[in-house]
């Protein structure tokens, strides 16, 4: 009897976990669903066209913000993603070898880091000494966030390849560097770019790493040595702002923000699951 | 060595680089504040800012205090909920609905963080500020919760925050290592007889580890998370036991104040020193917790 009313209790308390978690976890997608939705609707299309409106002045849109996230997650990729590919490439080719042992940790301890301590370096080795916020200078930040989520990745879908594939490339003569490029890693194609685009999707929601590289403009859409926005940047200093259509703009914002990042995500989640 | 391997090895630098440089960087820049004040700046609760230089003085023991508050917060909340949420997934859902409960949760565990931020802003923080009251009209004898505090911007809400940014990354880790229980114990389980609650809790033990390790890269998780707690926990240094009390975490601080820092002499080095203890503890706990999943064969 004892034993039976354990067992209910112990339910209760899953199906209690289960809803403590859930709850939130939606409320938080259908508070910016209907939060946002409305100011997208009411600016219309300038929303992400326009720059940032004056004080409690109608109208306006973040296109600013869009531009530097396209801008700084398109130069991370490509500072990041070679580097990253690379390095996957060989912890998964030596195995066990001390250094890529040491690599595939270190890749591990990275992907956990707090990345505003990466902001933060790369302020100190970059920005301070060309003296100005940059575009660029945001873009390293990220690709240094980046890195850990495509080599892991990289490594992973690499080593799933069958033997067979490599065996058969080897024995018809080819070196390691044409059976690693053109076979092994055209196996791997799938896992590899899940990889990217799930570095891709991370950075661009990243706020902390850009506060004090990227600088940040308004109005303004600059080249990749001159500060620029980002989306989630706006919303950060948007939400600190003491005016409610810099409230409204920042909901609007989180809104885009969160359809970029599901459009990108979920599809590789539900390719993951058919394979 | 063969010549691929050489073709490979700079990127291979260039990842350890990176980490030495920043240790480097961090180190390198904190000397400054360690020749005035010594190891005075992580024990002292002081933040004076001044033109001159001799008048400042920093001190970052409340956002130490601060860091450890929130992310226990956190970690109290999280931990019992996201087992449960492991068990129930696993064991309760039937097999093939198991991914429409397992995909929402790894959205969560990705969603840019600055999303957690507002909605911990605008809809957290006033509810939060209610209960506060409630507690505090009744309660406030009790020193956790004596801080009267109606905004609601606090260690509670940052907690709370905390706890709902880290569970679904907690709970993918139980579950991933509660699934990988072989068969064999299941069976040998479920064969005694014993209810589900008795069979669990013998499962359980037998993944101890992986929840050790899952708790230590959640606690490494809240401890590194800077913009949505900087924006609800209120920003001020304050060392108070009350939940409901305003305050700093180490990665708050160095948003809030880094960028006004240069202002000053010795501002950016504090700050710096601030970082180094983040760097500290983040390797640390990160360090620890993959040992023991490598150790056990998680990962």
């Amino acid at each position: 009897m004892l034993r039976e009313l354990k067992n209910r209790i112990f339910i209760c308390y899953l199906l209690i976990s289960a809803i403590l978690v859930i709850f939130p976890l939606l409320h938080i997608l259908f508070s910016v669903f209907i939060n946002g939705v409305p100011v997208v609707m009411k600016y219309g299309i300038d929303f992400l066209t326009g720059t940032l409106p004056a004080p409690n002045k109608p109208d306006g849109g973040i296109f600013p913000a869009i531009y530097g996230t396209f801008l700084m997650v398109f130069i991370a990729s490509l500072i990041g993603i070679p580097l990253a590919v690379l390095a996957g490439v060989f912890v998964a080719e030596y195995p066990n070898n001390t250094i890529s042992k040491a690599t595939r940790s270190l890749l591990l301890i990275m992907m956990e880091f707090p990345t505003i301590l990466v902001g933060l370096f790369v302020m100190a080795i970059f920005v301070v000494p060309t003296g100005s916020f940059s575009a660029l200078a945001g873009s390293f930040a990220l690709a240094i966030v980046m890195l850990p989520y495509v080599a892991t990745y990289t490594e992973q879908a690499m080593r799933s390849v069958p033997r067979q594939f490599k065996e058969g490339a080897y024995a018809l003569g080819l070196r390691k560097c044409r059976v690693v490029f053109s076979i092994t890693l055209k196996i791997a194609k799938k896992g590899v770019v899940t990889g990217l685009l799930i570095g891709m999707a991370k950075v661009a929601g990243e706020t902390a790493p850009l506060i004090f590289t990227a600088g940040n403009a308004w109005r303004s859409t600059g080249s990749v040595f001159e500060p620029n926005g980002a989306i989630p940047l706006w919303i950060y200093y948007l939400i600190q702002q003491p005016y409610a259509n810099y409230h409204e703009i920042a909901w609007g914002a989180a809104f885009v923000l969160m359809v970029f990042f599901l459009a990108i995500f979920l599809p590789i989640r539900f390719s993951m699951v058919r394979s | 060595m063969d010549k691929f391997k050489i073709f490979l090895m700079p990127s291979v630098c260039t990842v350890f680089g990176i980490i030495i440089l920043m240790l480097l960087v961090f180190t390198l820049n904190s000397i400054a504040v360690f020749k005035q004040e010594g190891f005075a700046i992580y024990t002292t609760n002081i933040w004076k800012a001044s033109e001159v230089a001799e008048e400042e003085y920093y001190g970052i023991l409340a956002a130490i205090y601060g860091t450890i508050y929130t992310s226990t917060i956190a970690i109290l909340i999280s931990l019992p909920i996201s087992i449960g949420l492991a068990i129930f997934v696993s064991d309760l859902i039937p097999k093939k609905i198991r991914e429409f409960f397992i995909i929402p949760i790894d959205v969560m565990a990705g969603l840019p963080t600055i999303l957690y931020g507002i909605w911990g802003v605008f809809i957290l923080v006033p509810s939060i500020s209610g209960i506060i009251k409630f507690f505090y009209e009744r309660l406030f004898f009790i020193p956790l919760f004596s801080y009267y505090n109606p905004t609601g911007f606090s260690y509670l809400s940052a907690g709370v925050l905390l706890a709902i940014m880290i569970t679904p990354f907690a709970t993918s880790l139980i579950r991933e290592s509660y699934l990988a229980i072989p068969n064999i114990y299941r069976e040998a389980v479920y064969s005694l007889g014993l209810t589900r609650y008795e069979a669990t809790k013998i499962l359980l033990s037998y993944i101890k580890p992986a929840i050790v390790a899952g708790l230590l890269l959640a606690f490494g998780r809240a401890v590194g998370e800077t913009v949505a707690v900087s924006l609800v926990i209120g920003n001020a240094f304050n060392i108070h036991p009350s939940l409901f009390a305003p305050g700093y975490t180490i990665s708050s601080l160095i948003a809030n104040q880094f960028g006004n820092a240069f202002a000053y002499e010795l501002m950016p080095s504090a700050l710096f020193s601030a970082g180094l203890a983040l760097f500290s503890i983040g390797l640390i706990v990160n360090f620890a917790g993959l040992i023991i999943l490598k150790r056990w064969g998680y990962a």
